[in-house]
């Protein structure tokens, strides 16, 4: 009883928990950036470490050295719990999905609806974040994240929970289990529903072409402008997180997650997977520039909204 | 909603403006429905300065008065110092002048692409086309010794001369460049994400074009044909045949298609200039004193017409020298584009004049009492500056 408490806690805190994930953030964040850079022809980090690869952590601690400033008209309390939330958030969500074996370190039936929340709530977070940091800028970004939700918001849903459908089951755990043992991936039976959650993702993550709400030569950095020192810090580890957690959805929902492929580890094939979303993520994400925040609104609305439906559609005549 | 409307205000400091200027925009939700503009920011006293220095060495600092179109503020000065003396430069010369003058368009355009790219968030363009842009600069550095302030143009003439070696260096150069020119101006034209971002944005038809008085690639994009090298030819223009390129797009579009164009169209020039070069001399001896008149010079810098005044006083410095960039021109047309458009537009529409605001900006000081403007001397202007600072 005391081992299995004790076990449990190890795997909390260190694999597959908070240290795991946070180490695994900050590789994402360097793999992006150095992927991006090398197709954009630059170098990309290389200083720190061997080809950069701790750059993202020098970046952090960086930052947690550096002036913590309240702007004399924010809202002290949302301004302090914006960038917490934006950290424990999707580390949270991280702890349903599966990633190195079958089981999820904590899973439940219905915590597919626990992670839609979590996502929706994140967006909730930014904008009030954002709209009670008493600056123009930051006011805008708030208001362009809680738009660009209106128009994301719907597919997203439709898209997480089409996978649910065939494996007749509301737990991540048990969608990606029923994938990889009936060789179903998502991405072969509902190819527009991935690229539909693709799309959604990008917008979620605040990702070109939909960084809008911190579009830089806009509104200089949106939401998060008047965040400094340890609440920047904590709001860009949070975004290195999400990302991780963007492509952990991927692997888990549409790859089929955690699988035993003769006598690698699943965690090998689950990294495998969910570093092969990362670098997709990180391939769209050069390949345009960014649109404006009405067109967003009506490009979801006329073409993402109903490619998620129909695939929904599709998905209830065959199952 | 109507009637009531809020100021946003962009600059002095703003991640879209690469030097402080201010525009305050009243808008109405997301549509902006007036601009004011406060120019003079970062005025450098640069005419001033002239005032006190000879002829030879305002020449140096009529090339700091820009630092990406720098050799067409010296053309357009030296041919105004060269007119109020009445000296032809020899005929070489004039050719070298306009390969320097279009390598430089080549890398004004390419920086002001990415730029724009930029702008509307699509940095793979910006990284790919300054990565290009490398290349033109090295061509630069090839002919001139410099990658920024080349220094070719000189009174009388130019003061160094290509051979052979850097002419075949040049030429294949400029193939690469045409290859990859060709390739952006095709992408640019598919790509739906940067058309969604310029199709129709920043309006400014041909009417108010002319009405504004409009220069360079910003008036050429409203269908205007309007190019002081076909209009009024300086240097080899007039015998080197060319196209004056013209979109008749009127938006951010057409401005990024002209300019793109107008790159190729750089390389057709260098190309003919370099097989129609005549040998000879390069420069000319002058004299440092000139007799008291007064010239005007015109040059199509890379943003549009450039224009010198000078007077002379039959002293070795000028009396007066009145420089009157491309940019303060297009700040008229740049007010009437931006109204009617979105707040998500502005930054990108602000680029499309590609803006130099640091060249633009002068000080007059009037005296509101007496209603007349006071003019400094440099000595006074220093004394000002040093009360000003020990006040603070």
């Amino acid at each position: 009883m005391v081992s299995e408490a004790l076990s449990f806690i190890l795997q909390l805190l260190i694999f597959p928990g908070f240290l795991f994930i946070i180490c695994l953030a900050f590789f994402s964040e360097w793999v992006l950036r150095k992927f991006v850079a090398r197709i954009q022809n630059r170098m990309g980090p290389t200083y720190t470490g061997s080809g950069g690869i701790l750059q993202p952590f020098a970046d952090f601690i960086k930052l947690l050295g550096k002036e913590d400033i309240v702007p004399a008209f924010a809202e002290r309390t949302y301004f302090t719990l914006t960038p917490l939330l934006c950290l424990t958030l999707p580390l949270t969500a991280l702890f349903i999905l599966p990633m190195t074996g079958h089981r999820a370190l904590i899973s439940f039936e219905g915590d597919l609806i626990f992670l839609a929340f979590i996502f929706t709530t994140l967006t909730i977070m930014v904008f009030l974040g954002g709209f009670l940091s008493g600056s123009v800028f930051s006011m805008v970004g708030g208001v362009r994240a809680a738009t660009q939700l209106l128009g994301y918001e719907i597919p997203f849903l439709l898209a997480l929970f089409g996978p649910a459908i065939p494996a007749s089951s509301l737990s991540i755990s048990k969608i990606s289990t029923w994938q990889a043992q009936n060789n179903a991936w998502g991405l072969w039976t509902q190819p527009i529903g991935f690229g539909v959650l693709v799309i959604c993702l990008l917008a979620e993550l605040e990702l070109l072409p939909f960084d809008i709400p911190e579009a830089e030569t806009e509104i200089v950095a949106g939401w998060n402008v008047e965040f400094t020192g340890r609440r920047l810090a904590l709001v860009r580890l949070g975004r290195d997180v999400e990302l991780v957690l963007a492509s952990t959805i991927l692997a888990d929902l549409y790859l089929g997650g955690p699988q035993q492929v003769w006598i690698i580890p699943p965690i090998i094939i689950f990294l495998a997977k969910m570093f092969a979303c990362l670098l997709l993520i990180g391939y769209l994400k050069t390949l345009f520039a960014r649109f404006r925040i009405d067109q967003v609104l009506s490009g979801m609305w006329k073409y993402v909204i109903p490619a998620a439906m129909i695939q929904f559609i599709i998905l209830k005549l065959i199952w | 909603m109507s009637g009531s409307t809020i100021k946003v205000i962009i600059g002095p400091q703003h991640p879209a403006l690469k030097e402080p200027e201010r525009f305050i925009l009243e808008t109405e939700g997301e549509y902006v429905v007036d601009v004011k503009v406060r120019i003079g920011y970062i005025h450098r006293g640069i005419e001033k300065a002239m005032e006190n220095r000879t002829y030879l060495q305002g020449l140096y600092l009529s090339e700091r008065v820009c630092g990406i179109c720098s050799d067409a503020h010296t053309t357009c000065y030296v041919q105004g110092v060269e007119e109020l003396l009445g000296v032809e430069p020899p005929p070489r010369s004039r050719f070298i002048r306009v390969v320097v003058a279009e390598l430089e368009r080549i890398h004004s355009h390419l920086l002001w692409l990415g730029i724009a790219a930029h702008e509307i968030g699509f940095d793979t363009l910006f990284m790919y086309v300054w990565r290009d842009r490398e290349i033109v600069m090295d061509l630069l550095e090839i002919v001139s010794g410099n990658r920024v302030h080349y220094a070719t143009n000189t009174i009388g003439g130019v003061r160094r001369d290509l051979n052979d070696e850097k002419i075949h260096k040049i030429l294949k150069g400029l193939k690469t460049l045409e290859d990859r020119a060709k390739e952006y101006l095709k992408m640019i034209q598919k790509e739906q994400t940067v058309l969604k971002r310029t199709v129709n944005v920043g309006i400014l038809s041909k009417s108010d074009a002319i009405k504004y008085g409009a220069v360079g690639p910003t008036v050429r994009a409203s269908g205007v044909k309007r190019d002081v090298r076909a209009d009024d030819p300086y240097a080899a223009y007039d015998e080197i045949p060319f196209n004056v390129i013209v979109e008749d797009g009127c938006d951010c579009l057409a401005r990024i298609m002209v300019r793109s164009r107008e790159v190729l169209e750089s390389i057709h020039i260098i190309r003919e200039a370099l097989k129609r070069m005549p040998g000879g001399e390069i420069r000319v001896r002058v004299k440092p004193r000139i007799p008291p008149a007064e010239a005007l010079s015109r040059v199509e810098a890379p943003r549009g017409e450039l224009l010198y005044y000078i007077r002379s006083n039959g002293t070795d410095k000028p009396e007066r020298c009145k420089i009157r960039t491309p940019t303060l021109a297009n700040i008229p047309s740049l007010c009437k584009m931006l109204v009617g458009g979105y707040i998500a537009d502005v930054p990108i529409v602000l680029a499309g004049i590609d803006p130099c605001f640091a060249c633009m900006d002068r000080v007059l000081v009037i005296d509101r009492e007496k209603r007349e403007a006071k003019v400094w001397t440099l000595d006074m202007l220093r004394r000002y500056g040093r009360e000003w600072y020990r006040k603070r």
